[in-house]
């Protein structure tokens, strides 16, 4: 009997634990890599001593892909969302999914940047450029000279059904008259391939199974920092760029906490703390992070955000087709 | 069950009903759920496109070819150990065969990114050696063959348990009398040992083949970065990019990937008909043959093996945990200890994982433990006529893949429970729930095999002086079965610990496992804190396989997997 009794202890110990575990002040959903979630939510906390963030990191697609699961389910965990692009933002907010919240901290924002009902904030500058492997033989610096015979078999870039910034990527250079999908058939043809996030990207090029890639500018600006062999590229033709934006959803049970964490994100201190991680702080007078150039330096090439939300379906199963991507 | 509880039959009245109760929920409700779906999906019509869909049947010859090479190099592997270690006089036979198990034991994403990390131009060993591939060349494992070689290395130890056991069972009396008419080591291996052991073999490659297909972890690291998708991992890709029809679809896959299995589960059966390895009378004392001058190349030939198998994935994984950054040559000037900071003292996702990996996996193994013990006790003592069909059911979601029996909790709690209307979806409890389901038959087999060994006799005198069914529970069963009971709550520990697959689906917010945290990690880029915790994860598995082997010498035969 005593080893039943103390199996049945143990279970109810557990069963404390447990549901301890899930009792926390706020869910945030988000499509930073982990250090740099984890890193965001110790700024919050720091800044709102005494309460309990749990995070989830996954890719936008399947971030929104197990929100979309647990909204149909009936029991969607996150309160806010900080996922790659505002297009699936917007989404969400004419689906009715997201609540309204005008934060004060937007004034210290140039208006593009969020949306003008407090749906969503944008948070950052995230651009997709190239990486190269620095014992790469061509040294890129336009878009079209990865489509060149220099390049074959070496180029890897992520693919739109695992990256958010990877499917605004592909549906603004494919909006660039001089590029368009017919860049992507080259690539295709040129032996390019498209496979996971950004991470897997950085990983090929750094490691040299490829040698040339698409990524967020952030890794691998801090990765050569770190001492990896990869350069990263603002081709001339222009970046494309994500803003990575904040939001709270509807079904929200911690609606004060939330709008708390964007006030935070949007905040001079939480800004800082993006610009410390590497990334490009959205708000208005802010610095750029060490290996970046001047901000207005960083041509951004412009995005149909209308039309880039009623095509994404099919850009997404265009680019898939493309690339022989199932899923 | 029919005669009334005064003749002879000592259960309690309620025993019957509380296994069938829980045999109905672990295993006929969530598959009988999932098949429903499947099969009102296909009358919809839902089924048909996606059935002729190229892409799918691209997967389906993916799963078969990667799964079939993987069932090859598992066969030569593990059969080729079980031969030298059982027939031969090879020395350090225990141990060889402990660290031959390990593979199967290490989850097996941490053993795809050990490989990874040990070939291909991202090594960080090779690069330390200087003898790192050059620019552009392929990582040769993002390949079939890549997959097939894991799978095999992964499942190798079926195959040898499988092989093991078989010759371990052999009469004894067939090899003396072909020794007596003169027949000299080799022809009795030729003509009588191996064609004894053939059964073991077909069983140990069918296990291994089921196995192949359900495996995750592999195929999602070294395939997807191919465009290389097995069932398993379309799966996961489809619930990835959720839409209206992903349950529809994914209980479709999962009816195929069940398909797959139960044929070569059949297969198994088929061979094993008619053995019965529970009667043996001289087991475990084949004649052990003499390699002579032989012996040295086949230790030489092990020991190289197990080498290469574990001790170099493992350290290219360690390699890998100590660089700076990917693709930067590990030397005394460049290595830090910075991932283990930053997974240790940083990431409250660890602390999480850790703590859900741990109490999901205790609540696992002990409270299977209390429902194993009831219903092993019931399996070895009833003369109902449904103890082989319960037994069954409780045997058929351990042996159908993780994402299967995922697929099939998700269609079951996605939507709210009816009457309590509380949804657990996203939470721990379906977690737990779908775990339970999953290693019941691992936990009920020890107890099982310990209940089988009980003298009746015991239970009987206890009985007639008056003792009531919890009684003797309390003073005889329980403390006879504990130490196999100990086991199986390792055991299940154990393998709860490791879990990618069932998690993979379930989890959300705060119920991160330690499986699906390494692979997140990995997939964001953060390699070196991935390979960081796989270590921590090697480390902890070796101490628990450990331990279990320290019980070895008080358990029933059987119970520690490893040992025969």
């Amino acid at each position: 009997m005593k080893n039943l009794l103390s199996a049945f202890t143990a279970l109810v110990a557990i069963g404390m634990i447990v549901g301890a575990a899930e009792a926390a002040d706020l869910v945030l959903y988000t499509s930073q890599p982990n250090e740099d979630a984890q890193a965001t939510v110790d700024g919050f906390k720091a800044a709102n001593p005494g309460l309990d963030v749990q995070w989830v990191r996954d890719g936008t697609p399947q971030i929104m892909a197990k929100l979309n699961a647990e909204i149909q389910a009936g029991n969607p965990a996150a309160d806010v969302l900080l996922i790659a692009d505002t297009v699936t933002l917007e989404r969400m907010k004419q689906a009715g999914q997201l609540m309204a919240y005008k934060s004060p901290e937007a004034a210290n924002y140039d208006k593009a940047l969020y949306d003008a009902d407090g749906f969503y904030y944008s948070t950052k500058l995230i651009t997709t450029g190239i990486i190269y492997n620095t014992q790469a033989a061509m040294k890129p610096t336009s878009w079209a000279d990865l489509a060149k015979p220099e390049a074959k078999g070496l180029v890897t870039m992520p693919s739109p059904l695992a990256s958010g910034a990877a499917l605004i990527h592909a549906q603004t250079l494919s909006g660039i008259p001089s590029l368009g999908w017919d860049y992507y058939k080259n690539l295709k043809a040129n032996g390019a391939i498209a496979a996971g996030g950004n991470g897997a990207i950085l990983k090929s090029v750094a490691s040299g199974e490829k040698a040339y890639g698409f990524v967020v500018d952030y890794l691998p600006i801090r990765e050569k920092a770190k001492g990896a062999p990869v350069e990263f590229v603002f081709p001339k033709e222009g970046v494309s760029a994500v803003t990575e934006p904040a939001a709270i959803l509807a079904s929200t049970k911690h609606a004060d906490n939330a709008k708390k964490f964007i006030d935070y994100v949007l905040s001079q201190k939480g800004q800082e703390g993006f610009l410390k991680l590497g990334y490009i702080p959205a708000r208005n007078g802010m610095a750029v992070p060490a290996g970046f150039p001047a901000r207005e330096t960083i041509k951004v090439l412009p995005i149909n955000a209308p039309d880039a939300l009623k095509n994404s379906e099919k850009d997404v199963k265009g680019f898939a087709d493309i690339f022989g991507i199932k899923g | 069950m029919t005669r009334p509880q005064k003749q002879g039959n000592s259960q309690p009245r309620w025993l019957f009903p509380f296994v069938v109760t829980v045999i109905f929920c672990l295993s006929v409700l969530p598959l009988g759920r999932l098949a429903a779906t499947g099969i009102m999906s296909a009358f919809r019509g839902g089924a048909s496109e996606l059935l002729s869909d190229p892409g799918l049947w691209c997967s389906v010859y993916d799963t078969l070819s990667t799964s079939f090479f993987g069932m090859i190099a598992a066969v030569v592997l593990g059969g080729g150990f079980a031969l030298l270690l059982t027939l031969f006089d090879i020395r350090g036979k225990a141990l060889l065969g402990f660290l031959f198990m390990l593979p199967t034991m290490i989850p097996p994403q941490v053993t795809a990114l050990a490989w990874i990390g040990m070939t291909g131009p991202s090594s960080a060993l090779l690069k330390a050696l200087g003898l790192a591939p050059p620019l552009g060349s392929p990582q040769p494992l993002y390949s079939i063959g890549g997959i097939a070689l894991l799978y095999g290395v992964q499942n190798a130890a079926l195959v040898y348990l499988s092989l093991r056991a078989g010759l371990l069972a052999l009469p004894r009396d067939a090899v003396e009398a072909a020794r007596l008419s003169g027949a000299s080591s080799f022809q009795v291996l030729k003509d009588v040992i191996l064609p004894l052991s053939l059964p073991g073999f077909a069983a140990g490659a069918a296990i291994a083949f089921v196995s192949c297909v359900g495996n995750f972890g592999i195929p999602a690291i070294l395939g997807i970065p191919a465009g290389i998708y097995t069932l398993p991992t379309l799966i996961y890709s489809k619930f990835a990019a959720f839409g209206p029809r992903t349950f529809a679809d994914i209980s479709v896959l999962s009816g195929l990937i069940a398909i797959l299995s139960v044929i070569g589960l059949m297969v198994e059966a088929r061979v094993l008909r008619g053995r019965d390895y529970r009667v043996i009378g001289l087991s475990g004392q084949v004649a052990v043959f003499r390699l002579g001058a032989w012996r040295w190349l086949a230790e030489l030939l092990l020991w190289l093996t197990i080498f290469l198998i574990l001790a170099m994935p493992l350290i290219a994984l360690v390699a890998s945990s100590l660089a700076p950054a990917y693709g930067v040559r590990l030397s005394p000037a460049t290595v830090t200890i910075k991932a283990y900071e930053e997974i240790l003292l940083r990431q409250a996702a660890t602390r999480i994982a850790f703590t859900n990996s741990l109490s999901l996996s205790l609540a696992t193994a002990f409270g299977l433990l209390v429902v194993t013990v009831l219903t092993g006790y019931f399996l070895v003592r009833s003369k109902s006529r449904l103890v082989g069909l319960i037994s069954a059911l409780a045997e058929i979601p351990y042996a159908l893949p993780g994402i299967v029996l995922a697929v099939a909790f998700i269609l079951l709690f996605a939507a709210p429970i009816p009457v309590i209307g509380i949804s657990i979806y996203g939470t721990i409890w379906i977690i737990l729930i779908a775990y339970f389901s999953s290693f019941f038959a691992v936990s009920l087999k020890p107890v099982v095999s310990a209940f089988r060994q009980l003298d009746p006799s015991l239970e009987e005198a206890a009985r007639l002086s008056g003792a009531g069914f919890a009684r003797r529970l309390v003073d005889i069963l329980v403390p006879l079965v504990a130490p196999a009971a100990g086991a199986s709550v390792i055991l299940v520990f154990l393998i709860a610990c490791n879990e990618l697959t069932v998690s993979a689906l379930l989890w959300s917010a705060g119920t991160q496992t330690l499986g699906v945290l390494i692979y997140n990690l990995d997939d964001s880029g953060s390699f070196n804190i991935a390979a960081a915790l796989s270590v921590l994860v090697v480390i902890m598995v070796i101490a628990m396989m450990v331990v279990l082997e320290l019980m070895a010498k008080r358990l029933p035969k059987g119970v520690v997997p490893w040992r025969s």
